[in-house]
């Protein structure tokens, strides 16, 4: 298999979490390729923040989009071609902040795409305010006197909305984050993937992370538990939380065909409008 | 000159005013007339006072008239706000009237007035048609002296649930009507009997012009007055194989969009002047990354909210300027419900042959009124001018942004047969290196933003294979407008003493130079529907014309012919 790596200047900060996440999708998208998926058949799209640098450092096709819209652009993707496994990237900022209403609305739909979502509870790249996941009382340049705000529960919010596969996993430990995304790249339904990843200049939770950090012992046996394991305050369980089978949006649009595959031709629309 | 005649049909909303109209303006089509259809319609579902014109012509017509020959009113509203426009009618107009709502009536004057006890019928036939409007459509009939056997068939055809009812209920109506002898002198000359024509709304025109020239996808949020293209489209998907997707806002329907794009598909959206604005990001990303996108927008009164369900011509501008940042685009105007058609198909066309993000403007006019097409003209076909890379260069070579002299760089589609796994296909919203990897470099940015600059001349250029303007007259004063201004002209040109040219834009930008240096330093007229005048700016600033007159409207109506002809014919002899 060829370099999934390309030659663009990696900017990250030293110890960003974001390289545990790279390592990750690539280990994750060579073992999807040794088990029989072509590199040409997967296509990335990102929003824009530190996590969206990592478009520039996969040699995978794809889109790197508009802040908080990639998942509307993975969506769209999938749509007119099913073939495709699609794999959005998203910040907590990104996809549970301006672009909430797309993440929701793909899992409402059960899109038949993966969304990784890179939580390291900051605004990194805008040097640090808070986010939507940012915890209670967190000091950030707009909120100097701490945030008055309390965080959205990713896994939570996103079973709610409808997501069939929700896992988490952790940036420090990347093959079972590797094996979390091919868990999620191969179930047929939106699988949304929280990553715990420590920012190191403007969040640095490594310590708290290192401690609290515990494997699902299996899937949760029912989504009320799943929830409750999902927002334990002591332990940050990593894992499958949820994983089931329900229809989607695709083929309840257009059962097996493939939009782009099984274009009409010329002469057939001409024919068709004619009469 | 040809006779037209027009039909008004007033009431609720709820009571199936429009649908009766287009029932009629169908039927009036199959019989060989030229037909028009207007619906003025509030922004609510129950209630309120809805109308629609149907004005007939043994001649193409371009616009509906005021004026009713024929007014059918449902509710006391319809009566008060109508009665006025028959009387001004110069041949003997008829008003029938619903005789269990109505009884008071002002000052009747030539016209005459009959009451119909609708809804007495009705119960006394214990039926319940569709709505009650069916009344309309059998009056109609009886005017036109059309018999009831057509009617049956007629009424049959139009609705698809209570069929029995309807009929019965059309059928008492008729016989009503022929009891007060209400047949009025029309006659169609027989060589207009046998044209094949359909009757089609601005929307349904851009639809399928789009679809025919290879749409596979419309993602849209609901928006007056460009729903209509979404929900047309929605009907379409079996047989089109088109799929109309409604996203969770236009900002979803844009970037979605662009996702299909990328992945092969000929994609567009489409909203009004709000619903274009929440776009406003996705199509300047659209700049960037390069997608072919067809993108269109349907006006209606402004600013923010506006009036919903009324026409305007106020968002030139916003279109000419749309997105941030700097990159080209296309904005063109169609003409007519045919022009929309083939406008649209072009436009498609040019987004691919380009990779460009391309503007359909229009207005509630174009969109929702209706009229007749013969035959639909021939449109070029998007796959047959979209640059995709020859096969023996699909390779670890490929380059997404690379560096041609036209500045269109040759397209790949992930996943499709000729592309292998050494293929990295990157579109990127950051200014970028061939390879579509993000970039900071000053010569890099200088050598991307070149190539984008020669792909819009390259663009420009292409467009002058277009009709991009129309001329209609040989002579006399020049009126200047684009977009449905046109049709209102076309209408008001049969009504003046003076004879004048009608000097159409269909492409707006580029602006069409070359066409239209001959009318430099000419004095002009200009119609347009707005406040401050920007397309006469914009005339005033590209072509150097003198503008003598702008007749400017902007209550959201449109005009109706005589009344601009007489405003016109005061401009030319100020």
């Amino acid at each position: 298999m060829r370099d999934l790596g390309t030659n663009k200047e990696n900017t990250w900060c030293s110890g960003c979490g974001n390289f545990g996440i790279l390592n990750a999708v690539k280990k994750a998208m060579s073992s999807l390729h040794e088990a029989g998926l072509p590199l040409a058949d997967i296509a990335i799209t990102c929003g824009i923040g530190c996590h969206g640098k990592i478009f520039d450092y996969l040699a995978l096709s794809g889109v790197y989009g508009l802040h908080g819209r990639g998942t509307a652009t993975a969506s769209g993707i999938k749509l007119a071609n099913p073939n495709l496994q699609v794999i959005s990237f998203g910040g907590d900022g990104d996809s549970l902040g301006e672009g909430l209403e797309h993440t929701l609305f793909a899992a409402k739909r059960n899109m038949d795409i993966t969304l990784i979502l890179h939580n390291n509870g900051t605004y990194g790249l805008t040097t640090g305010q808070f986010s939507p996941l940012s915890e209670h009382g967190y000091k950030g340049l707009s909120t100097p006197a701490g945030n008055i705000e309390r965080p959205f529960r990713a896994i939570p919010l996103l079973l709610e909305a409808g997501a069939t596969f929700a896992a988490r996993g952790y940036s420090a430990n990347p093959d079972h984050l590797a094996d979390l995304i091919v868990q999620g790249v191969n179930h047929k339904g939106f699988s949304f993937i929280e990553v715990m990843q420590p920012c190191v200049s403007y969040n640095n939770n490594y310590t708290e992370l290192n401690h609290k950090i515990k494997l699902l012992e299996a899937i949760p046996s029912s989504n009320s538990q799943a929830v409750e394991l999902a927002t334990n305050r002591d332990y940050i369980y990593l894992g499958v939380f949820s994983k089931m089978l329900l229809p989607v949006y695709h083929e309840d649009l257009y059962q097996d065909a493939n939009p782009v595959r099984d274009r009409l031709s010329k002469l057939q629309r001409t024919h068709i409008i004619e009469i | 000159m040809s006779c037209i005649y027009s039909v008004l049909i007033g009431g609720k909303a709820g009571e199936g005013i429009k649908k009766s109209a287009q029932v009629i303006a169908s039927a009036l089509m199959q019989q060989g007339w030229f037909v028009f259809q207007q619906d003025d319609y509030q922004s609510l579902i129950k209630g309120g006072h809805n109308f629609s014109t149907v004005s007939f012509s043994t001649e193409p017509i371009h616009n509906a008239y005021v004026n009713a020959d024929l007014l059918i009113s449902f509710d006391q509203r319809s009566v008060e706000t109508h009665w006025l426009d028959t009387l001004k009618t110069p041949q003997q107009s008829l008003h029938c009237y619903n005789s269990d709502i109505s009884a008071e009536f002002p000052d009747a004057g030539t016209a005459r007035l009959l009451g119909f006890p609708f809804l007495t019928v009705a119960k006394q036939l214990e039926c319940k048609p569709s709505n009650i409007s069916v009344a309309a459509i059998a009056l109609f009939f009886v005017w036109m002296g059309w018999d009831e056997t057509l009617l049956e068939q007629t009424v049959r055809k139009a609705f698809k649930r209570d069929l029995d009812e309807n009929s019965r209920f059309a059928k008492a109506i008729w016989e009503h009507g022929k009891a007060a002898d209400i047949r009025a002198d029309i006659c169609l000359p027989d060589a207009l009997h046998s044209m094949p024509r359909r009757l089609l709304s601005g929307n349904q025109a851009i639809a399928l012009g789009a679809w025919t020239a290879g749409l596979d996808f419309y993602y849209a949020y609901p928006m007056t007055p460009a729903s209509s293209i979404l929900h047309y489209l929605a009907l379409k998907q079996t047989t089109h194989k088109v799929y109309a997707i409604h996203a969770e806002s236009e900002l979803a329907a844009a970037n979605m969009a662009i996702g299909s794009v990328f992945a092969g598909a000929k994609t567009a959206i489409g909203s009004s002047g709000g619903g274009f604005a929440l776009m406003q990001e996705a199509f300047s990303l659209a700049g960037m990354v390069e997608a072919p996108l067809l993108c269109i927008l349907s006006s209606r009164p402004g600013p923010a909210t506006g009036v919903s369900t009324y026409t305007a011509q106020e968002d030139l501008n916003f279109a000419l300027a749309q997105g941030h940042g700097e990159f080209g685009r296309v904005v063109a105007a169609p003409d007519s419900i045919t022009n929309a058609f083939s406008l649209s198909a072009e436009l498609l066309c040019l987004a691919w042959e380009f990779q460009s993000p391309v503007i359909l403007l229009c207005d509630k006019h174009l969109s929702e009124s209706s009229t007749c097409v013969a035959k639909f003209p021939e449109v070029p076909f998007a796959d047959d001018y979209t640059a995709i890379a020859p096969k023996e260069d699909v390779s670890a070579s490929y380059r997404r942004y690379s560096q041609q002299e036209s500045g269109v760089s040759p397209l790949v589609f992930p996943g499709l047969e000729n592309v292998t796994d050494d293929v990295v296909n990157k579109w990127n919203s950051h200014e970028h290196i061939p390879s579509g990897l993000r970039t900071d470099k000053a010569d890099a940015i200088i050598a991307m933003k070149d190539k984008r600059s020669r792909k819009m001349d390259s663009l420009y250029e292409a467009t002058k294979r277009y009709k991009r303007i129309a001329v209609y007259g040989d002579g006399g004063p020049l009126v200047f407008a684009y977009g449905s201004a046109v049709m209102e002209l076309q209408e008001a040109k049969k009504h003046c003493k003076t004879d004048f040219r009608i000097i159409s834009l269909i492409y707006l930008l580029p602006f069409p130079t070359a066409e239209l240096c001959q009318f430099n330093a000419c004095e002009a007229i200009v119609v347009e529907h707005n406040t401050t005048g920007s397309f006469a700016k914009l005339l005033s600033c590209e072509l150097g014309v003198v503008i003598k007159k702008s007749i400017l409207r902007y209550d959201g109506r449109p005009w109706d012919p005589k009344e601009l002809a007489s405003l016109l014919e005061v401009s030319f002899n100020a």
